[in-house]
């Protein structure tokens, strides 16, 4: 009697924490790395951008591409770190048809000059502060820079990426996605 | 079998701690708490609280004053902590907290002004938050006769929560109470919860939740649970408005609340609390009107959503046996905080707790509800040990270390012999009787540990044995050097004779709790010693009271110690400078940073 009462309380406590740990795993998955692709499809639908030209594009331009989509400033130190690593794969992937998109919290002279500077391989675009607020939604919940997007080519399926970012990170997620 | 589980648990940890390092990022405006107040007639104060982990780039602030002829000048930004950053070179940032002072043009007043903050910053884990724009609305109507005097300043514009509650300097005790607002809020929880386990509540609960749905009904689950809720949130916000008025009338006696005999009065009610608990005597309404309420209760009819509330709303009033010294407790320890929204979000967690088994009885029939039975009358013991703890903290101030130390021991000694630590335990103990006795031997070695420290000359509460160590007990308590001054004049004249050095004012009296944590914990740290040397140090030691005393701390628009007023080279007080209340050796050390920068 005795044992199997504790057998049972001991499987109860086990399966409460299965379920909280799921739960917790699934809550995390669903808010973190894979943002929902209703929110996604709004993002690259996103009509308020502009390239340094000041003329109005939005992501629809790159359908059908494997999309990188780096929210970024010159204005902020980590950001910059980690574009001579996009530089390098933008080379490198464009063959399997991956294309890397920045999208600037910015100034167009600054953008302009940093792009010079680091031979930026790769479309710029300009967006303001709601940008940054389209981004919440698809999983940079705080609103920080830099955040990364890498988008399917079904432009439905997407992983989010907060903050800055390993190369051996970014490859891992992009072949994910191209798989 | 319970190894593969733990295995199991242990993974399932690991793989949730690997997803949290990205995503626990704060929002920026929790990130960079910013308000803003009127500092002085001349000046407004833009505070910045950053949050561990992250800081402000000291070029990125810009501030905008609405109406623009109020602006004087540039924003005065302090120094800055240097950052070398691979692409931007030594960049100035502020981490902790950042005070600005932004001129004004104090001819120009107008009634209110809104002040557009716009500042940015980055976390440590390497990202960085766009530009922020927060809105402060400054009223300075009454700010030419004031002076330094705190204004409120409420927001406007639609960032949510672009400042909290500015109360200014003098706020920072309210500020103490906002960090640990949550806190509080779920220990006034948990306490309702452990009022409801005492012997005159739990085994009625049953009975209540009869009542509440009202006899011979057949009704859902659903509804059950829903009218227990109608209950329990007329039970609680009766507690709420309790804690309200308790919050505010604390508020009107705060400025007396330091006095010894106050505190001595407070703490004898503690004791008689206590003593009920413990079964001497019975504290209850007295049962005229315990049966008048209970007699109107009995009138409604449950059932009914109103009915019920109402119902809920009585059985606050009937104060039981076991509530009244818990209840009258909490209100007191409410009342010393002096805030009423604090008071009635936490007497209304308490309500909540309490009115929780009543739910889960309504929501599971009866099934998730504690056994009634002797280990109720432990829960009400606790209870008489707490309030006890509390009595003593109350009056720790006024009273010698030495009979503080002698009291938590009686408390803790006799704590351990009722929890039986002195008598065997019979072989076939159960597990809840090993535990007590367990806590009771831990009670008791801490206990003896106090004694043996107040007797062997031990004169610190938090390491009781240090006496025993020799030397260190006749050493001064943070080996600062004060220049005393005990009246206006000799404050004027030890600052005439600073000659051009910053002077730092500190307000001290015997039983000022944290002007002692001050000179334990903030005085005694080498970074704040070495900023101090630089420092003429006055201390005006109030303890006695004087008229001349008294004269001295009106000056200063002050109600007491504790309290540190910075003065420049130039003998003028450091508007928006002041130190009240503990502050840690890392916030004083940039508070004194200030002073000695401001010249």
């Amino acid at each position: 009697m005795k044992t199997s009462r504790r057998a049972l309380l001991y499987s109860g406590v086990g399966v409460m924490a299965l379920a909280a740990g799921g739960m917790l795993s699934w809550f995390r998955r669903n808010e973190e790395g894979v943002p929902s692709p209703t929110a996604v499809t709004a993002l690259v639908g996103n009509r308020n951008l502009t390239d340094l030209e000041g003329r109005p594009r939005a992501l629809t331009d790159f359908q059908g591409k494997t999309l990188v989509i780096n929210f970024w400033a010159t204005w902020c130190a980590p950001c910059r770190e980690e574009i001579p690593l996009f530089v390098r794969l933008q080379k490198e992937y464009a063959i399997k048809n991956v294309q890397f998109v920045g999208i600037s919290i910015d100034q167009v002279d600054k953008i302009r000059d940093f792009a010079k500077e680091f031979g930026i391989n790769y479309p710029l675009l300009i967006g303001g502060l709601d940008a940054v607020e389209m981004s919440r939604k698809v999983g940079n919940k705080a609103g920080v820079l830099p955040f990364t997007l890498l988008v399917g080519r079904d432009g439905r399926t997407a992983i989010s990426l907060v903050g800055s970012i390993t190369e051996q990170d970014m490859r891992r997620r992009l072949e994910l996605l191209l798989k | 079998m319970i190894l593969r589980w733990l295995a199991f648990l242990l993974l399932l940890c690991g793989g949730a701690l690997q997803h949290a390092a990205g995503q626990d990022l704060l929002e920026p405006e929790k990130a960079f708490v910013f308000s803003a107040r009127v500092a002085a007639p001349d000046a407004i104060e833009v505070n910045y609280r950053i949050a561990k982990g992250y800081y402000m780039y000291r070029d990125k602030f810009s501030f905008t004053l609405e109406p623009q002829a109020l602006a004087a000048g540039n924003a005065q930004l302090p120094p800055g902590k240097v950052k070398k950053d691979e692409f931007f070179g030594e960049t100035q940032v502020y981490r902790n907290e950042v005070r600005i002072i932004l001129p004004l043009r104090s001819t120009e007043w107008p009634e209110r002004a809104v002040l557009t903050a716009v500042s940015q910053g980055c976390a440590d884990v390497g990202v960085c938050y766009v530009p922020v724009e927060q809105k402060a609305e400054l009223r300075l109507a009454s700010a030419g006769s004031t002076g330094g005097m705190s204004l409120p300043s409420s927001l406007s514009g639609d960032l949510p929560r672009a400042g909290g509650a500015t109360k200014g300097e003098d706020g920072l005790i309210a500020e103490l109470f906002h960090g640990e607002f949550w806190l509080l809020i779920v220990s006034f929880f948990g306490f309702g919860l452990l009022l409801s386990f005492t012997p005159c509540v739990l085994p009625m609960v049953p009975i209540l939740s009869g009542i509440i749905v009202g006899h011979g009904q057949k009704m859902t689950r659903m509804h059950g649970t829903l009218l227990s809720l109608a209950y329990v949130l007329g039970m609680a916000i009766t507690y709420a408005l309790a804690g309200v008025a308790a919050g505010m009338s604390g508020a009107m006696l705060s400025a007396t609340l330091q006095n010894p005999w106050v505190l001595g009065a407070f703490a004898a009610v503690f004791v008689v609390l206590a003593l009920s608990m413990f079964g001497f005597y019975e504290l209850q309404l007295p049962a005229v009107l315990q049966s008048r309420l209970a007699g109107a209760s009995s009138r409604l009819h449950g059932g009914h959503f109103t009915g019920v509330f109402a119902m809920g709303v009585l059985s606050a009033l009937i104060v039981g046996p076991c509530v009244a010294a818990p209840l009258a407790g909490a209100l007191l320890y409410i009342s010393q905080s002096g805030d009423g929204t604090l008071g009635g979000a936490a007497l209304f967690a308490m309500g909540l707790g309490m009115g929780a088994p009543l739910l889960a009885v309504g929501a599971s029939a009866g099934a998730l509800l504690p056994k009634a039975g002797a280990w109720m009358e432990t829960v009400k013991r606790f209870f008489g040990v707490m309030l006890l703890a509390v009595a003593i903290y109350l009056v720790s101030p006024v009273i010698p270390v030495a009979a503080q130390m002698l009291a938590w021991a009686a408390l803790l000694i006799l704590t351990a012999i009722y929890l039986r630590v002195l008598d065997p335990l019979p072989h076939a103990a159960r597990g809840f009787e090993r535990l007590g006795k367990g806590i009771g031997v831990i009670a008791l070695i801490a206990g003896i540990a106090y004694v043996i420290g107040a007797l062997s000359g031990g004169r610190d509460v938090l390491q009781p044995l240090s006496g025993l160590r020799g030397t260190s007990a006749s050493q001064p308590e943070s080996g600062i050097v004060f220049q005393r001054v005990s009246s206006s004049a000799e404050l004027d004249s030890a600052i005439a004779a600073a000659k051009g050095k910053t002077v730092m004012l500190d307000f001290y009296a015997d039983w000022c709790v944290s002007c002692k944590e001050m000179e334990r914990y903030t005085f005694t740290d080498p970074g704040v010693q070495r900023r101090m040397t630089a420092m003429v140090k006055l201390q005006a030691d109030v303890t006695a009271n004087s008229a001349e005393h008294q004269a001295l701390l009106k000056r200063f628009r002050l109600f007491g110690p504790p309290g540190i007023v910075f003065f420049d080279s130039g003998g003028r007080e450091i508007q928006g400078l002041r130190v009240i209340g503990f502050q840690p050796a890392e916030k004083f050390s940039a508070v004194l940073d200030q002073a000695l920068s401001a010249r």
